[in-house]
């Protein structure tokens, strides 16, 4: 049974359909991120989950339990704010027992379970203090404190650590993840940002225009993306225009600029003859090499080019290679001794490779519609 | 004024401005001269407001101080009578405590009646400006019309009884009686308050309201624990707009209450204008002001402690 169940969500505004029929499931202990970019309808989701906005359509199951309709101050799940919202007129103590004062638990319990959730997002000693005293990293964690206090089946998280800088964001990444399995509490987390998300979840719904694009784990996301979007938005990748030419039993040939790839059926999937396609590869499963070109292995691919960027990355070094005729490639390497202006060959295997059919572009759609 | 550096600057960088060049190195001097001597600026900025405060109010105030420590006529021998008289009287004594009561009822309608405008204004409502013009709107008519306008509304036989009589209820002639002082001052003072209710109310983050909801408070809860200490400072300056000038006022009284309904405003009033006797009129000033500025005192301490760093961030 899982903890909770989105069946069929839509959201209207007006004549904007924020959300469109969404549907996906959270299993109880699970870490579960919303990821998509702004104005995905992921903040709405959420806000629909808290209770501050009301579906148009479709269904919310906690824990076995209709909560559409129900008020925020009913429900068994707490947010942490984009902004935190922490009262500026409260202590941090009085802070995190807001939510215990409300459900009546008495003065001894509320103070001992707040001591008990200062020390466990590691701010002992910070109860008195007024949150505008204490630094942004802290405060994140007075709010983490005030929803975890109340021992809610779900936390949920609007996109919390994006005023954080990157060391800090990371920081508090790991925390994160800790308390997650400390308290055995389940999280839904709504960002934009796909390195948070990547790093903390267990499983992720990406979402574009409302829409559900898939549902998987980070490693599924990432090695098989069902979409040219998912591919996009979950690490970086090349997609060069291409048109299929044959379809044959060992192989789909894909032509661009003249020169064609036989990839197999498997990674091709479902395309025939005339068809615009995505060829998507990831930056580091591009190899470079100097020179000529060289003969290809069996299931390999390789084109010339000539090397117009670098830039270095730490362990790896980034180039971008403008080739003869995939257009331009970005390649993340070990070897960072190639120049701008140099020949190269630059070669991947047919294999690693993801082919969608190419949609029409949304401006299109919109006008069709 | 915000950068006198480029002003100063302005004209040798900048041919363009050599069509007005006298004007320019005019300007150009005068801001170096102001800003080799900070303290001089000082003094040409703040100065004049100081010295309107001190002609208009300190010296008049200091003026009355001593007029009331005098006798029958100005320049007369120093006494404390004025004092003793006025203190041991009375029937003084309780017009201060009509007085008094008069103005916390007013200050509790127009309080309540005020925050729960500028609460709908600001909430449920997307026409914010219409409605705040609206509320300002009457700010444009003389106090003294409105008043009369009142008259009419309120005396035996004007609207408010003939519109009773249509409806077939009893006439109220509510003219020179303490509730028609009351919506006097409620009329006259609901904009005052509501102007300051609106600002601190628009500038609650909305995502308290929400987190206070979340985390279990229903309406009435999150509205007693975050929206009102939230709002203090709004509400403890709406309070104070409406109270000192209603505890000083003489002409709603006089106007809507008639004879049984003297406020102090009145008698010192009456001091001034009609029995000549200033030092006496002076004195009743004099600690009426210590009154209120203590009543003031008491108000801002018990404000500030009952919600305790309510919104008071720098």
């Amino acid at each position: 049974m899982s903890l909770l169940r989105v069946h069929g969500l839509t959201k209207e505004f007006g004549d904007l359909t924020a959300v469109d029929d969404v549907s996906f499931d959270i299993e109880d202990g699970e870490f579960v991120s919303i990821l998509g970019p702004s104005g995905s309808g992921k903040s709405t989701v959420l806000r629909m989950v808290a209770g501050f906005e009301a579906p148009t359509r479709g269904e919310i199951d906690l824990d076995g339990t209709e909560i559409v309709g129900s008020p925020p101050f009913d429900r068994d799940v707490n947010m942490v704010f984009q902004d935190l919202a922490l009262f500026p007129h409260l202590t941090v103590a009085e802070n995190i027992g807001y939510g215990l004062k409300q459900s009546g638990v008495p003065d001894a319990e509320r103070r001992e379970r707040t001591e008990r959730m200062l020390e466990m997002v590691r701010l002992e000693g910070y109860g008195d203090r007024n949150p505008a005293e204490l630094s942004g990293g802290e405060q994140q964690r007075v709010a983490l404190a005030r929803a975890l206090v109340n021992e809610p089946a779900l936390v949920l998280f609007d996109e919390p650590l994006s005023s954080l800088d990157r060391k800090l964001r990371q920081h508090m990444q790991t925390e994160l993840q800790r308390i997650q399995t400390e308290t055995d509490t389940t999280f839904l987390y709504v960002t934009h940002d796909q390195e948070v998300a990547l790093a903390v979840s267990d499983r992720l719904v990406v979402l574009n225009e409302g829409r559900i694009q898939q549902v998987g784990t980070v490693e599924n996301l990432y090695e098989s993306p069902e979409s040219k979007f998912v591919a996009d938005f979950i690490g970086d990748v090349n997609a060069v225009e291409g048109r299929v030419t044959a379809v044959a039993d060992d192989g789909v040939t894909v032509d661009s600029g003249g020169d064609s790839v036989v990839l197999p059926p498997e990674v091709a999937g479902d395309v025939s003859v005339g068809d615009a396609v995505d060829v998507c590869v990831r930056p580091f499963r591009v190899r470079v090499a100097g020179g000529e070109r060289t003969t290809e292995r069996d299931g390999e691919f390789s084109t010339t080019g000539v090397v117009r960027s670098r830039s270095y990355q730490g362990s790896d070094s980034l180039y971008g290679v403008e080739t003869d005729s995939w257009g331009r490639l970005s390649a993340e390497i070990r070897d960072g001794s190639f120049d701008i202006g140099d020949a190269v060959t630059v070669a991947w295997d047919a294999a690693d490779v993801h082919v969608y059919p190419r949609r029409e572009s949304p401006a299109a759609e919109t006008e069709g519609a | 004024m915000a950068d006198p550096s480029a002003a100063a600057d302005a004209p040798s960088d900048d041919p363009a401005d050599g069509a007005d060049g006298p004007d320019g190195d005019r300007m150009a001097a005068l801001t170096s001269f102001f800003r080799e001597r900070p303290r001089l600026r000082t003094l040409a900025i703040a100065g004049p407001p100081y010295g309107v405060l001190l002609l208009f109010f300190a010296i008049p105030l200091l003026a009355m101080l001593v007029v009331s420590f005098q006798t029958g006529e100005i320049g007369g021998p120093w006494t404390l009578s004025n004092y003793t008289n006025f203190l041991g009287s009375s029937t003084y004594l309780t017009v201060v405590w009509k007085t008094l009561v008069i103005s916390v009822q007013v200050t509790a309608i127009v309080s309540v009646v005020g925050y729960a405008l500028a609460y709908s204004i600001v909430r449920f409502s997307r026409r914010t400006t219409l409605l705040l013009l609206l509320v300002i709107l009457p700010f444009w008519t003389s106090y003294i019309i409105r008043m009369y306008a009142w008259i009419n509304i309120l005396q035996s036989d004007g609207v408010l009884d003939s519109t009773l009589n249509m409806l077939g209820l009893p006439a109220v002639s509510l003219l020179y009686s303490a509730p028609a002082v009351l919506i006097g001052f409620t009329y006259v003072w609901l904009p005052l308050a509501v102007l300051p209710f609106y600002a601190s109310l628009t500038n609650l983050d909305g995502d308290l309201i929400e987190a206070s909801k979340d985390l279990g408070a229903g309406p009435i809860r999150t509205f007693v624990s975050v929206t009102l200490p939230m709002t203090v400072n709004g509400v403890i300056t709406g309070l104070i707009l409406v109270f000192i000038p209603t505890f000083g006022s003489f002409i709603t009284p006089r106007l809507l209450g008639g004879t049984n309904n003297i406020m102090i405003g009145m008698v010192i009033e009456n001091q001034f204008k009609s029995a000549f006797n200033w030092p006496f009129g002076a004195a009743i000033g004099m600690v009426i002001s210590v009154v209120v500025v203590a009543l003031l005192i008491l108000g801002t301490r018990l404000g500030g402690g009952l919600f305790a760093a309510g919104g008071e961030e720098a």
